[in-house]
């Protein structure tokens, strides 16, 4: 597949379970639509506030502030949706501001649960548009971070519930159009983020399912984040593994470029070595259920030893997804 | 030496919290069955949906009701155990329904409450729900089922505060004022003085009909119209909660993972417990990266030497370049965790190494146990 075939669509959403790294591959997709000369906007819904971090500078409004060459940003909340919704559908800027306080977004939001992911969505609907809410911009790809409370289908099959819901009404009309939109190959994608770990896994490969099947979203890959590399040969793990002669080997390498080794030295080199064997043993069965039951296509991203991530890490992400696409099927 | 043995001795209730991800479940099960061990009728009261929990155990499900762990699952694993391990898995719905039925009047008001849409999405939408009823559940456990321990991990929730005022929260929620003026022209009750008196709140109530539909707004109207006269019960149990988190018959167990989120979450949480003269009894820190041997020391020029040869030099240099990373991550750790240390004293701490397997069954939960009562 190539660059451009995959972000065809406008709209990219990233799901994962929280703490999978959802947040950073959103800006490695950014980055990677970005060094292609497309306008990028980045929406952030949970207010952690991760992408500032990854990018540098200060957090974004509700108003899309340019974060780094090409890419913008932007946190939706659905008390400021809701305040918009109503100001530029029903021309109410004072009673929206009722709304907005007193919250009534809590109740109204219960009473119509779903409600609230679909401001969020409305909110990339008029990104897509260009519309009113949009201050004058045109993106070509808008990636949502998506929210990582509960359970990932609840956010995406949200329209749908309040479409069932809903029998007539203005809401009603706007949720069809929503569902129109994610519907839409041509309009948006829904890449899936996951650890190599068996609760992530598990979700990943329902939602999958549920997306093909009962939802009916487009499904675009699968990242499989914080892969441990591959350092060792199966020949050398099991010589790690069994050490013995290794010990003097390693002793007699290291001498020739002057380095002494003790005892305790060893055991550190093989130990640590011995533990990325065991983590990435661990992994693979994990990465293996995932292939096995998910039809997009897995890319693994590695795990990356730097401290805290930044701007560097995202480009190294970038580059390796990019490969990950390339090497995909269209 | 782990502070944990004698918390199970001294202590009824454990209450596990954290953010997502760092194994609070594990943890739960992992004391749970250290206390079963050691001749206590326990219980691990999980609220993650964690299918694998159940599986280590050797059951094939886990209910809202415990279940009890085979005494012959442990004899075939070789794991002597004095007491019973028992295991269950919140079900939010199912409990909010017993409230229901508990407070309701008449048990015809509770149908009508439990058939309400309104309430079929409180149940499952409404954020402090789950948190709610995991201390609803909590509470029934200890007040009726004769446990020594029981042991319980928190709702997966990113902000800690969630947990702790969740009841607080949803009676809050149920006796607003607002939202019941907003109502009022809907509810039956409310008569006709009522919805003159009211114009103000039908002409917003109309831009809201207008918005989400009828149907809504009278499903809601209905559900608090239901729930009249049910309050003081909530809010009477709400306080008994609070009543048995905060005597000494309880402790909480911080569970985090070194990385930087979740440090900061648990530092967080261990000053709103303070705050909120809730009693913290131990920090367990997991997947802690280990510290192995001693490092390797050579100039970059050596390890490029390295690099070129062939065989055990490839290797070599291969197993620096490891190492190296390991021992960055684990300095990062440790530089993650010292905020923490400031907080919370070190005879609190409990450090559990990444191990190299996972807890898939109860040998592995064992290996965990060990660690944490090391």
């Amino acid at each position: 597949m190539t660059l451009d075939e995959f972000f065809a669509p406008k709209i990219l959403i990233v799901s994962g379970k929280g703490g999978v790294g959802k947040t950073t591959v959103a800006a490695a997709l950014a980055v990677l639509a970005a060094r292609g000369g497309r306008k990028v906007c980045i929406a952030e819904v949970d207010q952690k506030g991760t992408l500032p971090k990854l990018f540098g500078g200060a957090h974004p409004g509700f108003t899309p502030k340019e974060m780094s060459p090409g890419v913008w940003g932007l946190k939706i909340t659905p008390e400021e949706a809701m305040e918009e919704y109503l100001r530029v559908q029903y021309h109410m800027r004072r009673i929206s501001k009722v709304f907005t306080s007193t919250h009534f977004v809590d109740y109204v939001t219960t009473a119509a649960p779903g409600l609230k992911d679909i401001l969020v969505l409305g909110k990339v609907w008029y990104l897509e548009e260009g519309k009113a809410g949009a201050a004058g911009h045109r993106f070509d790809t808008i990636i949502l971070d998506a929210p990582a409370a509960g359970h990932m289908l609840t956010f995406l099959s949200a329209p749908m519930g309040l479409s069932d819901a809903l029998r007539v009404g203005p809401v009603r009309k706007q949720s069809d159009w929503m569902i129109e939109m994610l519907r839409d190959p041509a309009r948006t994608r829904v890449h899936l983020v996951t650890l190599a770990e068996e609760m992530p896994v598990t979700e990943t490969i329902e939602t999958s399912e549920a997306l093909r099947t009962s939802v009916g979203l487009n499904e675009g890959m699968v990242f499989a984040n914080a892969v441990y590399t591959r350092l060792f040969t199966p020949t050398e793990e099991s010589r790690l593994a069994k050490r013995g002669e290794l010990d003097g080997e390693l002793a007699v390498a290291a001498k020739a470029v002057g380095v002494e080794l003790e005892e305790e030295d060893i055991d550190g080199l093989i130990g640590y070595a011995r533990f990325l064997t065991a983590r990435r043993k661990i992994q693979s069965r994990h990465l293996k259920k995932l292939k096995a039951k998910t039809e997009a296509p897995v890319v693994e991203l590695p795990y990356l030893f730097s401290a805290g991530l930044g701007l560097p890490d995202i480009e190294v992400l970038a580059d390796v997804i990019q490969r990950g696409i390339e090497e995909t099927d269209a | 030496m782990s502070i944990l043995p004698s918390i199970i001795q001294e202590k009824e209730v454990i209450v596990c919290a954290g953010s997502g991800g760092v194994g609070k479940t594990t943890t739960a099960a992992s004391i749970a069955l250290r206390a079963a061990i050691d001749g206590k009728k326990a219980a691990v009261l999980t609220i993650d949906p964690a299918r694998r929990l159940a599986s280590s155990l050797g059951l094939k499900a886990l209910s809202n009701d415990p279940t009890r762990v085979d005494v012959k699952t442990f004899e075939k694993t070789g794991i002597k155990v004095k007491g019973e391990l028992w295991a269950a898995m919140l079900d939010t719905k199912t409990t909010f329904d017993k409230v229901v039925q508990q407070y309701a009047p008449t048990p015809e008001q509770a149908e009508r409450i439990i058939a309400n849409r309104f309430y079929r999405n409180i149940s499952g939408t409404l954020s402090g729900t789950q948190e709610y009823m995991a201390m609803e559940k909590l509470y029934e456990l200890h007040a009726d089922g004769g446990y020594d321990v029981i042991v319980i991990d928190t709702p997966p929730t990113r902000n800690a505060l969630d947990f702790l005022e969740a009841p607080k929260r949803m009676t809050d929620f149920f006796e607003s004022r607002v939202l019941r003026w907003f109502l009022l022209p809907y509810m039956k009750a409310g008569g006709g003085v009522m919805r003159m008196a009211n114009v103000a709140a039908t002409t917003f109530l109309k831009i809201v009909k207008r918005i989400v539909g009828t149907e809504v707004l009278e499903d809601t109207a209905e559900f608090f119209g239901n729930l009249e006269g049910m309050y003081e019960g909530f809010k009477e149990r709400a306080r008994a909660v609070a009543r048995l988190l905060q005597s000494n018959e309880t402790t909480f167990v911080i569970v985090t993972s070194p990385a930087e989120d979740s440090v900061a979450e648990a530092t967080f949480f261990a000053t709103r417990l303070n705050e909120s003269g809730l009693p913290f009894g131990a920090l367990v820190v997991n997947r802690v990266h280990p510290q192995i041997g001693d490092p390797v020391e050579l100039k970059p020029r050596q390890l490029a030497k390295l690099e070129s040869e062939d065989g055990a030099g490839r290797l070599l240099a291969k197993l620096i370049e490891n190492e190296q990373s390991f021992r960055r991550v684990v300095e990062l750790e440790e530089a993650n965790l010292k905020e923490l240390a400031r907080k919370i004293p070190s005879h609190m701490w409990v450090r559990v190494p990444y191990l190299e397997q996972e807890a898939v069954d109860l040998p592995g939960l064992l290996a965990i146990s060990e660690q944490l009562f090391h």
